[in-house]
């Protein structure tokens, strides 16, 4: 990186932490620090709810996901605006009402303590790992292309969030996530543009758009009614509004960003903000990768991504294999790129048949380029088994890092930095304010001072942040820890939803019950995940539907007990 | 002078819309525009 991009980079970084560790310090009372004094409005929380989700690999990922796939990954979120539109009508007010600090709290004034102190645990668990992952994916990827040290980027992400978390509680958690998403969103826009002005003289925009949707990249909508698909317009209203339930509705890095509202509209508005505006950006940026796609028709492509890995390969026995492919991956470029610009002219004279025979052989060429991909994949695997070879993640950052300005390319930089912190420092605020409301006040200390709770709050956020480093170090052991960590969120999610679900919409079902099911529930869970084959997404599903049903059996059960009526939730 | 209960769902009201009945159904008419718009820019580029 050049000297400017390092200082338009960590000169972004440091106004971010200064500006919002100088701004929201000195918070007293627990209000304040938690809920930031319940002041905010509704523009500030939508885009600290929206930065809570973006993480890093959202910038990394999704537009390598549709250089890979397509743009169908969009449907995913048609649930969201669903989802939000319950937990803004059915879940906000009763928090509200109760005047909550955590989602948890609830439990206990709807169940029992027993319940609550279950949500809460099961929450820190699922949570406290992703912060660890939320720090090491994108560090991993931006220590590999920058060639920093991978433990010191991790300390430094770790380091400057904890900074401004610790100081500034959740005031300090919105305040930078304003700044924060308005970096990223620049950069994106600023990005989008940069890959249209480097398209060849002879491709407009509208001619990008063509070439791609001919290639079968814009495939954003399928209502196709078919399983095996893992994207389609049906998972996506069904599975993604499930999702989007549990996430919105009971993970407190979330409930924590709309409590701190100056009004319950304040609040509602916030989430309706996210279910206007999530999805178009989205598409957004999923459209950037399609754009980085058409560019790479016109500017050769690496034939694999991980150019750290490409790299080391040719220093081993494969260096010949590989070359040959590599070889070959050039004449297939450069037969294809003749083949986009035959293809392009025959659209803008509008013969059917020259654009259908020209169609034709991108197709089967850029088939043929996916198969010498894969077969190098093969290779990368032979001399690395445990190497992880899906290369899409890689693909944004190297078109930034090989075909933008310098300036630009520090700004880009910031942007993934951006993502990082401002999804961990809500991840860490809500760790620290459960752990400090949900255990550390209701158990160990019940009545202290405001000044008390306050000091507590910052001791035990720079605890999970101390523990979400720790994490991202020995993260670097396993390669599949991403994958580890998504499944036991998923192993949890569900049981929490299910108890959320059933605390709203089963008022017959009590305490004893939901706390009996949540237990057999969980246990049942974890032994599909050993035992059986079951996709792990479908624990979510699984978890949630049994808590309410084995539920709804214990209550029945226990109704029919005449010592159960003495229960007292 | 207004009374309280009023003033207080005067409060509650969404901008824009005189109930969140209607600002949910905004949210669902633009979430269908969407998937329709999206459809037909699937369909027009195939």
């Amino acid at each position: 990186m050049s000297t400017l991009d390092l200082l338009v980079l960590f000169g972004t970084l440091a106004f971010i932490v200064i500006y919002g560790t100088y701004k929201t310090s000195g918070s007293k009372d627990i209000e304040g620090y938690l809920k930031g004094g319940n002041s905010m409005k509704w523009g500030a929380i939508g885009l600290s709810v929206m930065a809570t989700q973006a993480s890093a690999i959202t910038f990394l990922s999704t537009p390598g996901q549709a250089y890979e796939d397509g743009m169908r990954f969009v449907q995913n979120y048609f649930g969201l605006p669903i989802a939000l539109i319950i937990v803004s009508a059915v879940f906000i007010p009763i928090f509200y009402k109760l005047k909550v600090y955590t989602a948890y709290e609830y439990l206990e004034n709807r169940f029992d303590v027993k319940t609550r102190f279950l949500g809460a645990f099961l929450f820190l668990v699922q949570r406290g790992l992703a912060a660890g992952v939320t720090i090491y994916a994108p560090a991993i990827i931006l220590s590999k292309i920058l060639g920093w040290n991978l433990n010191i980027t991790i300390l430094l992400v770790g380091l400057l969030v904890v900074i401004y978390t610790v100081s500034g509680g959740t005031k300090a958690v919105t305040l930078t996530q304003k700044y924060q998403m308005a970096i990223i969103m620049g950069g994106m826009v600023i990005a989008f543009f940069m890959v249209i002005d480097n398209f060849p003289d002879y491709i407009s925009f509208n001619d990008a758009i063509r070439v791609a949707g001919k290639m079968g990249k814009l495939n954003a909508v399928d209502f196709k009614w078919d399983f095996s698909e893992r994207y389609t317009f049906w998972s996506g209203i069904t599975g993604g509004t499930f999702l989007a339930l549990s996430y919105f509705g009971t993970d407190q890095s979330q409930v924590q960003r709309y409590l701190s509202g100056k009004s319950i509209t304040e609040s509602r508005m916030g989430l309706m903000f996210n279910a206007l505006l999530k999805v178009p950006m989205q598409f957004f940026i999923l459209f950037v990768g399609i754009m980085v796609f058409i560019f790479y028709q016109f500017h050769k492509p690496p034939v694999f991504f991980k150019q750290h890995e490409l790299n080391a390969i040719y220093e081993t026995d494969y260096a010949n294999d590989v070359k040959k492919l590599d070889d070959r991956f050039n004449e297939v470029y450069e037969s294809k790129k003749e083949r986009v610009k035959v293809l392009v002219e025959a659209m803008n004279n509008g013969n059917g048949d020259a654009v259908q025979v020209a169609k034709d052989e991108v197709v089967t060429l850029e088939n043929e380029a996916k198969s010498i991909r894969s077969e190098v994949k093969d290779i990368l695997l032979k001399s690395d088994p445990e190497m992880e070879t899906k290369d899409s993640d890689y693909v944004f950052i190297t078109f930034v890092m090989s075909h933008l300005p310098k300036g630009i390319i520090g700004l880009l930089i910031a942007v993934i930095f951006s993502a990082a912190m401002s999804s961990t420092s809500a991840e860490l605020n809500a760790l620290g304010s459960t752990t400090t409301i949900d255990f550390y006040k209701r158990l160990i200390r019940k009545e202290g001072s405001d000044k008390h709770y306050v000091i507590a709050s910052k001791w035990l956020t720079v605890m999970w942040g101390g523990l979400a480093v720790m994490f991202a170090f020995f993260a670097t052991l396993a390669e599949n820890l991403i994958e580890l960590v998504n499944i036991l969120g998923s192993i949890f999610y569900g049981t929490i939803l299910g108890i959320f679900i059933v605390a709203f919409f089963f008022k017959y079902i009590r305490g004893h019950a939901v706390f009996i099911s949540a237990i057999i529930v969980q246990a049942i869970v974890i032994y599909c995940y050993f035992f059986t084959d079951i996709a792990y997404l479908l624990f979510n599903v699984i978890g949630c539907a049994l808590v309410v049903i084995i539920g709804f059996l214990i209550q029945l059960f226990m109704n029919k007990q005449p010592s159960s009526s003495a229960e007292g939730d | 002078m207004k009374e309280p209960a009023k003033e207080f769902e005067k409060e509650q009201q969404p901008p824009f819309f005189k109930t969140w009945k209607g600002m949910y159904t905004f949210v669902l008419a633009f979430l269908a525009t969407l998937i329709l718009l999206f459809h037909l820019f699937t369909k027009i580029y195939e």
